[in-house]
């Protein structure tokens, strides 16, 4: 039945095809990288050119120090383009500290409740969906009155204010993955844990908890990954103080010669390298992450 | 449970059938306070702030605060029924969602298919394959705005194909923009869809198949018998999923277009943008939303019966 021939022949059909997708999946990667080494001349050139003809690395020089980007600035068009000149460094403090302490609000509050939900159908029957519809409508339905809201509570372009942003939409992130983990704690241990004399805090604290401990961790990737990679809201609830890297990589575009891609590019492959870094270490729980829980890879 | 299946069943019977105690009830609600109460705050105040608005005229650059706004009445329903450009959005969207989902779940089973044997650097190949997903959005669409630059390696690889220099401002063209923005989509998003289609058709036991062609059966007839069915509450949840996500799409069309030329790429969420924070018309941006959740909120209703079958 089986022809060796026949075998062989699809062997390498197969390998055809998976080279091919490789290679459509490298390219993008490859022409952002590549840019960001490639020096003004090069940006756009025609014929382009797939590898630099002279890396350099003064797409990263004007992205890192104001110095080089005023030289840059100065040197392109006469006139000082006040978003080129400003350093990525407090883009990469704000990310960092904007991501972190969303994530870290999103997991707690996300744990707590996934785990009434859970065991104790807290919130009722419907919470864990009602959750689910502010993962399904489009954030800017909800973002002209959350301009206002925050106007009215003095959070626009402040931390605390992309912080709770973020915090509220990765929730139902932190919920639905965090309880798909608890649901494979075997809930007799919990109960061994009650008969045996804990209260309701100590069995959560110290049974449940240590057991998921893997998943909260993964949990905390995942949601890193989504608040670092946020666009719209730091978008829309900001306006020049609190930059994002995101916001970062589109700022760098100058009056006289439009998007200067390799700077862009620069800024990029720094920003998402973090990214690639985390998702690489979730990568068995990316699609539970992504399904919100449905689907355990 | 790391067999690919969904989440099952009995745990929950289980409590259902020892039941928390009265005080246990209590004692879980009050752990989702937190969540609760940053929901309501920050989703169910703005949504009854959006429902006010939209039945009033407020514009920002009037000066007016918005508490102070006048009563508009069905004014901004009317108006967004006769207003082609927003028609033109919400079909748009679903355009690109029933186009994008279509070719990433074809090309997804198309590739599952080839990783279901073991060979020799099928991790590798994986590890490469989900490297899209794994793209800040903003950065993948930069890429794309490069490679489809008019002196950019697409049309490069077009002039050497055709043999002949090849110019097309890919992005300036109304009837051409699109492409570029589904190819983002489809470029960063089949590499989930290729991770759920793999986790369900490896869900389903290899013996099964590998039966049915000893059996005789053609591989076709055992995908389409076997495997197929199997996987099919899987498929399903990956469809729904990415279906919700891609109606949202933002970020690449900013990037790319910013919905341009003209209003040619205009997504929803891209026409409540330029509709809020470029002209300003924050009452109709408000009405429009209103009909965008109505829409939403009825196609979740739709899909909850599939889904809550899946998580019990």
């Amino acid at each position: 039945m089986v022809n060796p021939h026949r075998t062989r022949l699809l062997a390498a059909f197969r390998r055809l095809i998976v080279l091919m997708a490789m290679g459509f999946a490298l390219l993008p990667v490859f022409w952002l990288v590549s840019t960001s080494f490639k020096s003004y001349e090069e940006w756009a050139s025609s014929p382009p050119h797939w590898l630099p003809q002279n890396p350099t690395l003064q797409n990263y020089r004007i992205v890192f120090a104001p110095e080089a980007a005023r030289q840059f600035a100065a040197h392109q068009s006469g006139s000082l383009d006040y978003k080129v000149s400003g350093s990525a460094w407090s883009a990469f403090g704000n990310s960092a500290l904007v991501a972190t302490a969303a994530t870290f609000l999103s997991v707690t509050f996300g744990t707590l409740a996934a785990y009434g939900i859970s065991r104790f159908r807290g919130g009722g029957r419907g919470f864990a969906f009602r959750l689910l519809t502010v993962r399904m409508f489009p954030p800017i339905a909800v973002v002209v009155p959350m301009v206002v809201l925050f106007s009215l509570l003095r959070l626009t372009d402040t931390h605390l204010g992309l912080i709770l942003a973020y915090t509220t939409f990765t929730l139902p992130f932190s919920v639905w993955m965090i309880r798909s983990f608890i649901e494979e704690v075997p809930i007799d241990l919990e109960l061994a844990g009650r008969v045996h004399g804990y209260g309701r805090w100590q069995v959560f604290t110290l049974i449940s908890l240590p057991l998921i401990r893997g998943g909260i961790l993964a949990t905390s990737l995942f949601v890193f990954i989504l608040n670092w990679s946020e666009f719209l809201f730091a978008l829309v609830l900001t306006s020049g103080h609190v930059v994002t890297v995101t916001l970062q990589v589109a700022n760098y575009v100058s009056a006289s010669s439009g998007k200067l891609y390799g700077v862009q590019a620069a800024m990029g492959t720094i920003s998402t390298i973090p990214v690639i870094l985390f998702g690489f270490l979730i990568q068995g729980h990316l699609a539970r992450g992504l399904t919100l829980g449905a689907v355990h890879g | 449970m790391r067999d690919g299946t969904l989440a099952l069943e009995p745990r929950r019977q289980l409590i259902r059938a020892t039941g928390p105690v009265r005080s246990d009830i209590g004692w879980g609600n009050r752990l989702t306070w937190p969540a609760q109460l940053l929901l309501l705050v920050f989703v169910l105040v703005p949504t009854i702030v959006v429902v006010w608005l939209s039945f009033t005229d407020w514009q920002p650059t009037d000066r007016t605060p918005w508490y102070q706004a006048g009563w508009n009445g069905w004014d901004n329903f009317v108006e967004l029924a006769g207003d082609q450009r927003f028609l033109g959005a919400v079909l748009r969207t679903l355009a690109i969602v029933v186009v994008s989902t279509a070719v990433e779940l074809g090309l997804a089973v198309l590739l599952a298919l080839l990783f279901l044997e073991e060979w020799a650097w099928k991790k590798f190949a994986v590890t490469v394959l989900l490297l899209p997903m794994m793209i800040v959005p903003v950065d993948a669409a930069n890429a794309f705005f490069m490679l489809f630059n008019e002196h950019g390696p697409v049309n490069q690889i077009i002039g050497w194909i055709m043999q002949r220099p090849f110019q097309f401002a890919w992005l300036a063209n109304p009837q051409w923009a699109l492409t570029p923005i589904l190819l983002v989509e489809i470029w960063q998003w089949t590499p989930l869809m290729f991770l759920l289609v793999l986790t369900a058709f490896l869900g389903v036991s290899r013996t099964q198949w590998r039966a049915a062609l000893a059996l005789g059966a053609s591989p076709f007839y055992a995908f389409r018998r076997i495997i197929l069915p199997l996987s099919l509450p899987l498929l399903t949840v990956a469809v729904l999923i990415r279906s919700i996500e891609t109606f949202k799409i933002f970020d690449a069309i900013y990037i790319l277009t910013r919905g341009g030329p003209g209003a040619a790429t205009e997504s929803v969420s891209m026409f409540m943008y330029n509709g809020g924070f470029v002209y300003f018309r924050m009452a109709y941006i408000a009405a429009a939303a209103l009909l965008v959740l109505l829409l939403v909120i009825s196609l979740c209703l739709a899909v909850q019966k599939p889904l809550l079958e899946r998580h019990g």
